[in-house]
């Protein structure tokens, strides 16, 4: 082996030397969805507070539950989910294609600042009470437009660097991001078609109504899962799981397969979300039937992420980010389980319009979602403030632990509290009569309301000490790197590549 | 290459977009529309200050540049 | 474009000789549990299609070789609990209240479906136990405003109060103020007398006379010289501790110059006979039946 530095077999000396990426606004991102996070985590748990003690209302119409829902979900999954897959996304595919952002300073800055735009008018939206009331998109026709404007620009410099790459591959980690970028495009522009009452009014009605509406909508709403949450994130999870622990990918093959059956099948599984209603049988039949093949095809995602720590456990020990991803892709395969099992239509009996249903959400939403972000999070801010080190590993541990004690809490009082709702509302007493009054089941699951808001304020403690930790990594100088590990100044004529860094 | 090509592009759609966002105020039915244009405008005007910004940022850095080369 | 394969140490498989940012991957096959399970969820779907109501073409669909229908499985299962429960709904419909409190397991069977019929459907408004709220008559304490006999509480709810049903109760205050029938000044001195001579306070003005004078010409035609209230015309009783809209002085003074007149709904189209007894016997059971 000469000392030639190789990629993919193709030397250095002919590919040249990497790229100066832009780092910049993948550091805009990283601070956004840390901000967000902090948002999104202190909202739900005033919701909480709000569910369990509706004095917390205030009286206030900005507050209240209606309003502020819907802030948390958005926060949590867009502003704060979103603002990782963007900075991410934007890190990885430039590194996995050895290629600068295409489209120049200025329109990787308009992503950024485009995509807060929609975040902050669409949460001020909520306060001020409008919604288009479909879930996961509320926001009324003229913020949809907006986004749908930021996401084209998102999607032409994702695909305009793929293009430019000096890789001569695709990484799995494009495909995924790509998947999730085309498919929530299709997504959001069907599922949000409305006319709207006025060019200068923020109301609009639905192209959809009754039943077909509640497909549209649930077809959005389940593929909002498999394509934000889901295949966005495993491309996450393909890039800083191998990366933090040295190890190859487990298995190629797998990865090919199990990306071309979930993303064909995660398609078909909206109707589940409306078993047992108006939807027609045939529908609900099919809805089921496809949720249960998607099992295997999820698997495959943990299955990778778990079989490439092969050769590398030690580090679970040694390296608490690392324990994060490697939990949230154990947290994906109990989620990607128990979703199919409550898609089967006798289970879904019991558990629709239960508490069970968001015991599940957040089973995905913390366990997975929000702990592969903390993953990556902690491996990208020393890299990309060129730190050595992370400021205390010890923090991240604290982290870890305080924020898995939060989701146990949240998802074992949902799961009681959901299973005691399903069981109350269909019980008949020995003369043939319902048994419980709704208010009934209210009192009963008021306890596991208290718990679950522990589990979310526990949840928010580790992400606050997180902040604190990543702030320290910044400014502190003990973290510097020492001067050899520095990039080197680029010795480059004017106006060549532009300046690195900011 | 003080400017790239996506300073104009960019800068052009958000001159377009301020100039929607103050229409929609103008004639905005309700306090969300209102929010929504001035927010555009706002948004429009700060983002091409910026693009601004950073081009004389640019230039000065590559001077800055080319006078240490010369200097060493 | 060359390739580089390399053999990895830990594990003994091949990479695919691709490698991006020093990420590699190995060339490990389809681990075969995960595919067999992988066909076994599709020969489940495959069977599902076939049994159930699935694929859809044109106008139809295909509805499967079980025939299964959602709306007449719950049909069916409705209607078992109802058949459940027939016999003695049939006993309560049939009888009358004398008749089903002499029979004590009748009796539970309708305080039963009393209770939980109450709890879906009037608690809402009446409250827990039928405890009230401004607005919303108490139940349990005494005080009916049209009467608290069995016959008088199946009356109300089959057909309401100010309700679209044909025979529902109705009664009217007049709008003393609104219309102008007594001047701001009178009013003050009848809400006075109430407050001072039926809801038992220290009356404001130094002389109840006046109050008294023209509760005698204006109120006491409904609701009876001595406050008493009356059943019949749905007056309620204004010599009471239980107040249906509230026991200060300024209430006295709203109702009296502009009446508010609660609308209860008629239940004959929601409840069944049978279960509106029963509701009516729950009812009469929570104390203060007459």
């Amino acid at each position: 082996m000469s000392d030639a530095v190789m990629h993919g077999g193709v030397a250095e000396s002919v590919l040249g030397p990497a790229p100066i990426y832009n780092d910049a606004v993948v550091k805009k991102f990283v601070i956004a969805s840390i901000f967000w996070a902090i948002v999104a985590f202190l909202v739900g748990v005033w919701i909480a507070t709000e569910l369990t003690w509706p004095a917390a209302n205030l009286g206030l119409s900005w507050i209240n539950f209606g309003r502020l829902r819907p802030v948390h979900t958005s926060a949590a999954i867009f502003a704060f989910g979103g603002s990782a897959l963007f900075g991410t996304s934007f890190f990885v595919v430039q590194r996995t294609c050895r290629a600068r952002l295409w489209g120049g300073e200025a329109l990787a800055n308009f992503v950024f600042w485009g995509y807060q735009f929609f975040i902050v008018m669409a949460a001020l939206s909520y306060v001020m009470g409008f919604s288009q009331s479909k879930e996961y998109a509320e926001p009324e026709w003229h913020i949809d437009l907006w986004l749908t404007v930021v996401w084209v620009c998102y999607l032409l410099i994702y695909v305009g660097t793929l293009i430019k790459r000096q890789e001569p591959h695709i990484y799995v980690a494009n495909w995924f991001y790509l998947a999730f970028i085309v498919t929530v495009a299709m997504l959001h522009i069907v599922n949000n078609m409305a006319l709207p009452i006025s060019l200068y009014a923020a109301k609009s009605y639905s192209v959809y109504s009754g039943v077909q509406d509640a497909l549209v909508q649930w077809w959005y709403g389940h593929n909002a899962v498999g394509f934000f949450l889901t295949a966005g994130f495993l491309g996450m999870m393909y890039y800083f799981i191998p990366k933090a622990a040295g190890r190859p990918v487990y298995s190629y093959r797998l990865s090919i397969v199990h990306f071309w059956t979930l993303i064909f099948l995660y398609i078909w599984a909206g109707p589940h979300h409306l078993h047992w209603t108006a939807l027609p049988d045939w529908t609900q039949t099919l809805g089921m039937a496809f949720s249960i093949m998607l099992w295997m095809p999820s698997w495959g995602g943990m299955i990778n992420g778990i079989m490439t720590l092969s050769g590398a456990w030690d580090k679970l020990r040694t390296d608490p980010g690392l324990r994060f991803s490697v939990t949230a892709v154990g947290f994906y395969g109990m989620s990607t389980f128990e979703g199919p099992v409550m898609s089967v239509r006798d289970v879904n009996a019991l558990s629709h319009y239960t508490d069970w249903t968001i015991g599940h959400v957040h089973s995905g939403a913390l366990g997975w979602v929000a702990f592969i972000v903390f993953g990556a999070l902690y491996y990208l801010v020393p890299v990309l403030w060129h730190r050595q080190r992370l400021y205390s590993t010890k923090l991240v541990a604290w982290h870890y632990w305080i924020a898995t004690l939060g989701i146990v809490l949240y998802i074992v009082s949902m799961w009681v509290a959901g299973i005691m709702q399903g069981l109350m509302w269909r019980a008949y007493d020995q003369y043939g009569f319902l048994q419980y009054s709704f208010v009934e089941s209210v009192v009963a699951v008021h306890p596991f309301y208290v718990i679950r808001l522990l589990g979310g304020v526990f949840f928010l403690s580790g992400a606050l000490i997180m902040v604190y930790n990543f702030y320290r990594t910044i400014t502190s100088p003990t973290t510097e790197a020492p001067q050899a590990m520095r990039p080197a100044p680029i010795a480059a004529p004017a106006g060549a590549f532009g300046v690195a860094g900011e | 290459m003080d400017s790239e090509p996506g300073d104009f592009v960019v800068g052009a759609l958000m001159a377009i977009f301020g100039l929607i966002g103050l229409f929609l105020a103008a004639r905005a039915a309700d306090g969300e529309m209102y929010v929504f244009g001035l927010g555009l405008v706002a948004f429009a005007a700060l983002f091409i200050l910026g693009l601004i910004k950073r081009r004389y940022d640019r230039i000065d850095a590559a001077r800055a540049l080319v006078r240490v080369r010369h200097d060493v | 474009m060359p390739t580089k394969i390399e053999k990895d140490s830990v594990t003994g498989r091949e990479t695919t000789g691709h490698e991006w940012d020093g990420i590699k991957e190995l060339n490990t096959p389809l681990p075969k549990w995960w595919l067999y399970v992988f066909y076994a969820c599709i020969a489940w779907a495959i069977g599902m299609f076939i049994l159930y109501p699935s694929i859809p073409y044109g106008t139809g669909y295909f509805k499967g070789v079980l025939g299964y229908s959602q709306r007449r499985a719950v049909d069916a299962a409705v209607a078992e609990v109802a058949a459940q429960r027939q016999a003695s709904m049939d006993k309560i419909a049939a009888l009358s209240f004398a008749d089903i409190r002499k029979d004590p397991a009748l009796l539970e069977v309708a305080l039963t479906d009393g209770r939980i019929t109450f709890a879906t459907n009037c608690q809402p408004c009446h409250g827990a136990g039928g405890a009230g709220r401004p607005g919303y008559p108490a139940l349990a304490a005494g005080a009916w405003i049209w009467g608290g006999t069995l016959e008088d509480i199946q009356q109300t709810i089959t057909h309401g109060i100010r309700s679209a049903d044909p025979d529902a109760r109705q009664s009217a205050m007049p709008r003393f103020g609104a219309d102008g029938i007594l001047k701001p000044d009178q009013i003050q001195a009848v809400a006075d007398f109430v407050h001072a001579k039926f809801y038992g306070h220290p009356p404001l003005a130094a002389d109840i006379a006046e109050g008294q004078k023209i509760f005698a010409e204006n109120c006491a035609a409904c609701h009876g010289d001595a406050g008493q209230g009356n059943p019949q015309m749905g007056a309620p009783r204004l010599a009471s501790k239980v107040h249906l809209y509230g026991g200060s002085l300024e209430t006295i003074v709203s109702q009296v110059t502009n009446p508010r007149m609660g609308v209860m709904p008629n239940w004959n189209t929601r409840l069944d006979p049978a279960t509106i007894k029963a509701l009516a016997l729950y009812v009469h059971s929570l104390g203060g039946g007459q």
